[in-house]
């Protein structure tokens, strides 16, 4: 028995002292790690500016395919490597702004003419000319459709001069904006051996002409950026960008509490998580308007009673907003009737509101036959007598849209509707929403977030027997809207375009293909104990359409 | 002789083996569900032409009995497919992440076995009483704690509560750090999922190492030695845990494998980024070509583990060659 | 056949059956005096009656989401065990969880058995070419890395619960399968067998009749053991969201919480579906191991049976 004591015990001590003697070694490995940013933060011109994002809304790769469209770690780390032709100028009036461009000119809007400046280098030393904007256009929207818009569609592409470039577009593009809206300008002297297939090159150095370069890529856990101190343009004020990878949210949030990142890459916290953030030393949380708006899509394509405007009517009457709004979004969420964005002037105010209305929505259900003939609480089909159940498609991924999914079912069951939910994967749920002929749902929640230039969010609606197929996931067909929507992206009069834009919203809110329901809030913290200059824009300080808290933001004196 | 054949007769065994899982592994995943060069493409506007390029590209337009042709072809090659996800061949996204992998399995393991061999011991030296009771009952218990559990568990409470270790990833991101520095930032982001690994596998070993010990207790050379009069450490040591570790080193060689596989769990909960938390991302990306393709990894690993132990096993307890001890 | 065969053949049965009544009432006798087993009977019992008791033991429909006040608010007088993202109630959810865990369990464990059972009974009994080619099958199986292979096909097959009883069972029946045919091995060469064949019995007889009450009792062990790993392995894939995400089982729950990134601030949404998962697992192995401890030979002597 003593022996036995005395082995236990030997065997606990040995145990005590491995576990001190490394966690003595690796906390004092820590505190090194901690200390080593605080320092370079005393120097001004170096300062590391921090940001996080999660696995998933993380690049994996540097080759420029959709994922730097479509991921969001990819739509903040391209705007920084790479120069555009113009940029989207912060809010609150979104005006173009020239930059590796300085002018453009155009006649006919067909045929643009873009001048370039004449001291922008890439990364690697090499000077940006026109060779190299028209090696881009040319061969990038050929690689991946994500970069294939009408206004990258070139009918022919001409080297004016090292400096001048002229295109002519397939079609006339209208409106405030110039074409050729956020595409990276690769160089051609990196890009010419890979020009028919982009994506055999693995692009790792990631050589640009933007106002940061690579230091070091690590998939899955980091890209570590440096301001290129041979920018033509202004300088950012800090030296260090990195953008990091956390694996999931909570480990995102807590990083930022601790100070080991300064921002939320993309996308608002999650508003359950706004009371942690509130009262913490040297963190402030900005409510921004959002960028995303959520819609129902109607699969118009089944042959059930969702092909019924005045199903789809009832449906809009009996959902809830408000209730949605409070419970998914804790209050942090606006209600959106449209593509267009309420304070934007293309808006139309007069669009018809679907108010929530149990009453209104039962009584138009009834007027239209469908009632229920067997009291089993849901309502039947006047034509085939069978129970009105939808299907009700969403993502697993999106935890807030699937919260809005469980109460709508609930609020349906009130006006005698079933849902039966389908949650399915991302991959699976875009294959799905973007195929309504594939009858995998009758009714879809999805999201996008159209920005203040938004031409193309409309293609969501193009007949999709002319042309629609793709984008439009309500196999929605109305031979009007079209001719409004072909109008208004060659319209070059504000005025006209401004008519053509009212009368889609009052077709789109009356048809209604797709159901609009809300448009998120930005809730963004941010740590302000070492930065100032953060830069918001509707849909918060980081995302596709805002780079600018990254060329702004500087350290606090 | 015997020895050769059975050998032979393993290593045939193994090869029609992993043969079967190419088959396996090919069939399953022309059952899923969804076009898989859609996938590729979250972009809608995708024209029908570029989708047929991308088919042929990958060799989708040919017959089932074609493509399992390429795909064989391929493997010999050592091809294992292209990532649908990170668009870039699967066995190059396998390679970034199978060192960190490695190094979180290995360690866990090191420590599992000693510990477990240790305690083991001590409860199987004297069964019955009442160490050995609470040993039993703590192994047992940690042996049914799932292992994404305890990382769970372990991360709030030493992760959040208590602000000690890291909350994932394998080191602190854009250090810097090179050397000894960068190994002490690795070895202190793993300490957390090693443990979750290690909590899991030290209850398997100390029910291993009990029961071969108290097997061993019986045999007459520890009876003889204890009727010499030698002091009882001297037998534990010299004597009984000498010949009680037999099985137990064994069972490291297979869980080797198999905890790569098991693996998923713990690096998944501690974003560590390796083969397991890679798992996890295919999964969520629905990426089936690198699915497939850690899957013929892990699933040839085990067999080869197999093989190696079974030939090994051979040598050390010739009765097997003999297949009375198969079962 | 005589009457006298006749009475003979029927007393016999009843001998057989009174045989086995014993036989079980030992066996439980056993049971309930090996103190491990003790504990996982209990253990198991109790979420048994939680899981049928469900509709009573809730306190709210675990699917009814709440106000906006009643949010993410820790365990009080209402909420038991507080709420999660929804409003629902966290106490209402593990106590219908637990029906799912046990179902899975169950139906994987019978399914398992069953497979495994039948199998194993032909190959052991015929041998041959029929046992070289089911035990090679066996064999390709049991090398195969269970969790990696579960993944996969939960992935290619979808999310529902019976998927992932038909992955859990295609990946465990090869274990009962091999254990069943070494038993039959043995056992085809008892003397009873051997006697009934002379007197003209079926093969059907001989194994079903026979040969199967006599591994009844392995069978019971090896369903113990797959009914823990039923539900570590529905536990494992709905927490890796491989789940079914509409029902709520503990693994859901867990997958849900650590997705909302909501865990430290709401350890009371974590912490009963993993101290449920835990607690039933260890119920059943501690079963497990009193039941694997009674089958061994001379175990029920030093009982004094």
């Amino acid at each position: 028995m003593k022996n036995e004591k005395k082995l236990f015990f030997r065997v606990l001590i040995l145990m005590v002292i491995l576990l001190f003697s490394t966690s003595a070694l690796f906390a004092g490995g820590k505190k090194e790690g901690a200390a080593a940013p605080v320092q370079a933060k005393k120097a001004v011109s170096n300062a590391r500016f921090n940001v996080g994002f999660t696995s998933e809304e993380a690049i994996s790769t540097l080759i420029p395919d959709e994922s730097w469209q479509y991921v969001e770690m990819g739509c903040i780390f391209w705007p920084l490597v790479y120069d555009q032709l113009w940029i989207m100028g912060p809010a609150p009036d979104y005006k173009p702004i020239p930059m590796l461009a300085s002018s453009w000119e155009t006649k006919d809007h067909q045929t643009w003419i873009f001048h370039l400046r004449k001291n922008a280098v890439f990364h690697d030393g090499v000077p940006v000319t026109a060779e190299d904007v028209a090696f881009t256009l040319k061969y990038l929207p050929k690689s991946d459709p994500a970069w294939e818009f009408p206004d990258t569609d070139c009918k022919s592409i001409k080297v004016i001069d090292k400096y001048t470039i002229q295109f002519t577009l397939a079609d006339k593009h209208g409106g405030d904006y110039p074409p050729v809206y956020w595409t990276p300008i690769l160089p051609k002297h990196v890009w010419e051996p890979y020009k028919d297939d982009m994506h055999s090159f693995d692009n790792s150095q990631a050589i640009g002409s933007g106002p940061f370069k690579l230091k070091e890529f690590k998939s899955g856990q980091y890209i570590w950026l440096e301001r290129n101190d041979s920018y033509w343009g202004n300088k950012p004020n800090v030296g260090t960008v990195v953008l990091k990878t956390y694996g999931n949210s909570e480990a995102e949030y807590m990083a930022l509490k601790k100070g080991e990142i300064d921002m939320i890459g993309y996308n608002s916290i999650d508003p359950l998580a706004l009371k942690e953030f509130k009262g913490v030393k040297g963190v402030d949380v900005r409510i921004d308007p959002g960028i995303t708006i959520d819609w129902l899509s109607f699969n118009l394509h089944k042959k059930n009673a969702i092909t019924d405007v005045n199903v789809r009517k009832a449906i809009m009457y009996g959902i809830d907003t408000k209730r949605l709004i409070s419970v998914a979004f804790l209050g942090y969420a606006d209600p959106a009737d449209s593509f267009m964005y309420k304070e934007l002037p293309d808006h139309d105010p007069n669009l018809p509101q679907y108010t929530y209305n149990v009453d209104k929505a039962k009584s138009i259900l009834a007027a239209s036959g469908y009632k229920d003939t067997d009291g089993d609480g849901i309502v039947n089909d006047p034509k085939t007598g069978k129970d009105v159940v939808f299907e009700l498609l969403g993502p697993s991924d999106w935890s807030i849209e699937v919260k809005m999914i469980t109460l709508i079912k609930e609020q349906m069951k009130d006006i005698g509707i079933g849902i039966k939910p389908k949650i399915v994967d991302l991959d699976t749920f875009y294959d799905f929403w973007y195929a309504p002929d594939k009858d995998e749902f009758d009714i879809a929640i999805g999201n996008e977030e159209p920005g203040p230039h938004a031409d193309w969010i409309w293609e969501f609606a193009r007949s999709w027997n002319n042309g629609g197929e793709g984008w439009n996931c309500a196999y929605y067909n109305n031979a009007t809207f079209d001719n409004y929507l072909d109008d208004m992206t060659v319209q070059s009069d504000m005025q006209k375009r401004k008519a053509d834009l009212f009368k889609m919203q009052e077709i789109l809110s009356k048809d209604l293909p797709y159901g609009f329901l809300v448009r998120y809030k930005s809730i963004n913290p941010i740590r302000v104990d070492q930065f100032t200059g953060y830069t918001s824009t509707m849909g918060g300080v980081s995302t596709w359409i805002n780079p600018w808290s990254y060329f702004n933001v500087k350290p606090v004196q | 002789m015997k020895t050769l054949i059975f050998a032979l007769k393993k290593i045939s065994g193994a090869i029609v083996t992993i043969f079967a899982i190419v088959i396996a592994n090919f069939v399953i995943f022309r059952v899923s569900p969804g076009d898989p060069i859609r996938m590729m493409f979250r972009d809608p506007r995708v024209s029908a032409e570029a989708l047929q390029r991308m088919r042929v590209k990958f060799g989708l337009d040919k017959s089932m009995w074609g493509q399992f042709v390429d795909y064989f072809k391929q493997l010999m090659h050592g091809n294992l497919g292209f990532s649908f996800w990170q668009k870039r061949p699967v066995l190059d996204v396998i390679g970034d992440r199978i060192v960190q992998t490695l190094i979180l399995v290995v360690t866990a393991l090191v420590i599992a076995t000693i510990l477990g061999i240790i305690l083991g011991a001590i409860s199987g030296w004297k069964s019955g009483s009442k160490t050995d009771r609470t040993i039993l009952s703590v192994s047992l218990v940690l042996y049914s704690v799932p292992t994404f559990a305890m990382g769970i568990l372990l991360l709030l409470v030493f992760g959040y509560v208590l602000l000690i270790f890291p909350l994932g990833g394998i080191s602190s991101p854009a250090s810097g750090f090179t050397g000894f520095l960068y190994a002490k930032d690795v070895l202190w982001h793993m300490v957390l999922p090693a443990f979750s690994i290690v909590l899991w596998y030290v209850g398997e070993y100390i029910l291993l190492t009990r029961s071969s010990m108290v097997e061993v207790m019986d045999q007459d050379y520890i009876v003889t030695a204890r009727a010499k009069g030698l002091r009882e450490s001297v037998i534990m040591r010299k004597h009984a845990l000498r010949n009680a570790l037999l099985p137990v080193v064994t069972l490291s060689g297979v869980n080797f494998a198999f905890a790569i596989a098991g693996v998923i769990e713990a690096e998944t909960v501690f974003s560590w980024p390796g083969i397991g938390r890679l798992t996890y991302d295919a999964v969520m990306k629905r990426d089936y070509p690198l699915l497939q393709g850690i899957f013929l990894i892990f699933a040839v690993s085990v067999v080869l583990a197999n093989l190696l132990v079974d030939l090994i096993y051979s040598r050390i307890d010739p009765r097997i060659k003999t297949g009375a001890a198969h079962d | 056949m005589t009457n006298a065969e006749k009475t003979a053949e029927i007393v016999n049965r009843k001998k057989k059956r009174e045989i086995r009544k014993q036989k079980t009432r030992d066996f439980l006798y056993l049971l309930m005096n090996h103190r491990m087993g003790k504990v996982g009977v209990v253990i198991i019992v109790l979420f048994l009656f939680i899981a049928f008791a469900a509709p009573l033991l809730r306190t709210v429909n675990p699917h009814q989401t709440g106000k906006v006040a009643h949010i993410l608010i820790p365990p009080n007088g209402r909420f038991w065990f507080g709420t999660d993202d929804l409003g629902r109630d966290v106490w209402s959810q593990v106590i219908f969880g637990s029906r799912v865990s046990l179902l899975i369990g169950f139906i994987s464990a019978f399914a398992t058995v069953f497979t495994g059972a039948l199998i194993g009974i032909f190959a052991g009994f015929y041998g041959g070419y029929i046992e070289e080619l089911l035990m090679r099958i066996v064999d390709f199986f049991m090398m195969l890395p269970a969790l990696p292979l579960m993944i996969v096909l939960a992935a290619v097959l979808g999310p529902s619960i019976w998927n992932i009883i038909f992955v859990v069972s295609l990946i465990s029946w090869p274990t009962t399968a091999r254990v069943v045919r070494s038993q039959v091995l043995s056992l085809k060469e008892r003397p009873f067998v051997e006697a009934s064949r002379c007197i003209g019995a079926t093969n059907s007889f001989l194994m079903f009749r026979e040969i199967l009450p006599n591994v009844i009792p392995i069978l019971f062990a090896e369903a113990v053991i797959m009914i823990t790993e039923a539900i570590y392995a529905e536990a494992v894939l709905s927490f890796l969201g491989l789940g079914d995400p509409i029902r709520i089982s503990w693994g859901s729950m867990l997958h849900f919480a650590f997705a909302s990134g909501t865990m430290a601030r709401a350890p009371w949404w974590v912490l009963p579906p993993i101290l449920s998962i835990v607690i039933l697992i260890i119920g059943f192995s501690f079963l497990g191991t009193a039941v694997s401890d009674i089958l061994k030979p001379g175990y029920k002597e030093t009982k004094g049976l």
